[in-house]
């Protein structure tokens, strides 16, 4: 009888075991395939449209074959000199690709030196099957700045290239990717949990876009008080002489 | 052609026709908004609408950002969530075409003719202008009929004091704009002075006493019980409700707004240019004092034609204010058919007056496009353009004050 216990137990261990090392090697299988996705990929932003209101445009293309369970994120750091309207990102929501995360209160009125700069982390989600690109379009606005006093009438604004993070809920040891960095970052747009993901080492050091806003011109400032100043107080008492005039009496 | 006015005009079909076509550009607005990039509905329709979502939830209204109205507004469109998103639409071209038919009725106790008074207000009934701005969802239309309500009650004052005071207090508590018609009213419904023979000399002093003593009659003082009592009311309510975020973002951001982003006031680019240097208050200051100086000088000169007397008020606080929007124009529009059967102008000198507004207009929107749309430095255009607008401003306005014609009221014959 114990021979028999002995003979089932032995089988179920070995069992057991085979499984266990068929998940291992599953979970190997996923994480290979992740790192294959780490592999140069390239990333490009485009700035499109003029004057204050500019769209970039994010495309990321993988060389591997698509996967899955392969989860992408993008995260832009913003300058102050910008900013997002999350209402009108809200309005576009259902015609987009990709879902947003905004880490702070966005104010839309301040101007750029009352301001902070802001993070957004936007997850897109592939448009087919074998699809390797991703295409990624925010809608920007400019703030105001300070009037420049040196004769400068634009106002240089950088924006820098995303940071390109993966992971994969299937391969949970992302040590073994390592020289890639791990980093922590909300596993979706609706903020419910931190997970870690692998960050993608670019291609090339790439540089930031820029575009330029117009600004005041502060050395004419005397000259605007003083135009202002005078006409309004001609107005004032040119309407104030007639309607003194032609009082109802 | 006379024919076909007075069909347009005839009393039923002037308000139903007018009802129609408000009515078909809110179907049509939301079919642009379903089917192209361009949105026929404004962005501040979307925010009452936020703003009302939020009190459906129990929560404040001011934590839709931009939501710089009276918390009543955002009550009122709270059907925007329960029944369908197109009602405050919908109320907005009601109190429009309200305004059009108290514009009649004031227009008819001014002494016109019914069927003049039904052609004036075809004016603003058949104006594409407040048609558009009611129909994209803007909320003018509401303080447009609160204000022609109380000037409509005003003229019957004998009987209607209280609903004058009533629907004055909730417009000023709507916006803060009609708060300088109190002068007009008060110098209106004090006891004026009676006129004394040549002969007795009344010394100075006595009859500054007696100029103060006037304010305090019993008309006056209903009224400003009556208007004080529903302002302070609704805004100690709001206040118990949403604590000082509804007294900042309702009254004191309109007050000590600054908006150094580009608009049609002169005051844009000096106040966008001395923002941060120390010159700032004063400067705010200066550009205050014309506009309240011309206030007091237009409610002594004007308060005993009330209705002319709000038109200029509220078109000099537009072209004196620090910001304007072309939202504030529909502020003193609204009261100007009120006016022009009084102008001795022609048709054609009112034409060319009304091309010249819209060019200056025009003038300031090219810049202003290039600096917003395209990215060109035009801040000193805007500038220049802004200045010349406001002299375009103060023209029409002094053409309007010289061909005024004051109508002779039955009440102003008997007191005289």
């Amino acid at each position: 009888m114990y021979f028999k216990l002995f003979y089932v137990v032995s089988a179920l261990s070995l069992f057991s075991k085979c499984l266990c090392l068929g998940e291992k090697d599953e979970i190997q299988n996923h994480c290979d395939l992740l790192r294959q996705w780490l592999a140069p990929s390239s990333v490009r932003v485009e700035l499109n449209k003029k004057g204050f209101h500019r769209e970039v445009t994010t495309t990321v293309e993988f060389r591997s074959k698509e996967l899955s369970s392969v989860k992408v994120l993008l995260i832009h750091r913003w300058p102050r000199d910008v900013y997002v309207d999350p209402y009108q990102l809200a309005s576009l929501s259902d015609q987009n690709n990709w879902k947003i995360l905004l880490d702070s209160a966005i104010d839309l009125e301040v101007p750029a030196h009352k301001a902070s700069g802001f993070v957004t982390y936007v997850y897109p989600f592939s448009t087919g099957p074998t699809s390797k690109l991703f295409k990624v379009t925010i809608p920007i606005h400019g703030r105001y700045h300070k009037p420049s006093f040196d004769g400068k009438m634009l106002k240089s604004v950088d924006i820098e290239v995303p940071e390109l993070l993966l992971r994969s809920e299937k391969c949970a040891q992302l040590s073994s990717l390592e020289p890639h960095t791990v980093v922590d970052a909300p596993c979706t747009a609706s903020n419910s949990s931190t997970c870690s993901w692998v960050k993608v080492k670019p291609q090339q050091d790439l540089n930031p876009v820029s575009f330029q806003l117009p600004v005041g011109d502060g050395s004419l400032m005397a000259h605007v008080c003083g135009g202002t100043l005078l006409v309004t107080m001609i107005c004032c008492v040119a309407l104030s002489k007639y309607m003194w005039k032609h009082q109802v009496i | 052609m006379e024919k076909l006015i007075s069909k347009l005009t005839e009393k039923h079909f002037l308000f139903t026709a007018s009802f129609v076509i408000r009515l078909a550009l809110v179907a049509y607005g939301d079919y642009q908004d379903r089917t192209m990039a361009v949105k026929y509905t404004d962005i501040d329709y979307h925010v009452f609408t936020d703003a009302a979502r939020f009190i459906t939830e129990g929560e404040s209204p001011y934590n839709r950002s931009t939501y710089r109205y009276t918390p009543l507004l955002a009550w009122l469109l709270t059907p925007n969530i329960y029944l369908n998103m197109v009602f405050g639409k919908i109320l907005f071209i009601v109190c429009d075409v309200l305004s059009g038919l108290l514009i009649y009725k004031v227009l008819c106790l001014r002494g016109l003719r019914a069927e003049t008074a039904r052609c004036v207000s075809s004016l603003w009934l058949l104006n594409p202008l407040p048609m558009g701005v009611s129909s994209r969802g803007n909320a003018e239309s509401i303080l447009a009929a609160l204000v022609l309500g109380t000037l409509l009650c005003m003229e019957r004052r004998a009987q209607r004091l209280t609903w004058a005071a009533l629907l004055y207090g909730l417009s000023v508590h709507m916006k803060i704009y009609p708060v300088t018609y109190a002068l007009p009213i008060a110098l209106t419904l004090r006891t004026a002075e009676i006129r004394v023979d040549e002969a007795k000399k009344v010394s100075r002093f006595k009859k500054l006493v007696g100029f103060f003593v006037g304010f305090f009659n019993q008309d006056l003082l209903l009224f400003a019980s009556v208007a004080g009592g529903v302002f302070f009311t609704l805004t100690a309510l709001f206040y118990y409700m949403y604590g000082w975020q509804f007294l900042y973002e309702t009254y004191l951001y309109h007050l000590t707004r600054r908006d150094i982003r580009h608009n049609f006031s002169p005051y844009f680019y000096m106040l966008y240019l001395t923002a941060e240097s120390t010159w700032s208050q004063w400067l705010g200051l200066a550009a205050f004092l014309p506009q309240f100086a011309l206030l007091l000088v237009t409610s002594w000169m004007y308060y005993k034609d009330l209705a002319f007397c709000c038109f200029l008020h509220t078109a000099i606080f537009v072209t004196f204010n620090k910001v304007c929007t072309s939202q504030y124009f529909l502020w003193y529009l609204c009261l100007l058919p009120l006016v022009i059967p009084n102008l001795s102008l022609t048709v054609k000198q009112g034409l060319g007056l009304l091309l010249l507004w819209f060019a200056g207009q025009a003038i300031w929107l090219g810049p202003a496009y290039f600096l917003e749309f395209e990215g060109y430095n035009t801040f000193l255009w805007i500038w220049l353009a802004g200045l010349l607008f406001q002299v375009v401003n103060c023209f029409i306005l002094i053409q309007i004050v010289t061909h005024y014609k004051p109508t002779k009221t039955p009440l102003r014959l008997k007191a005289e």
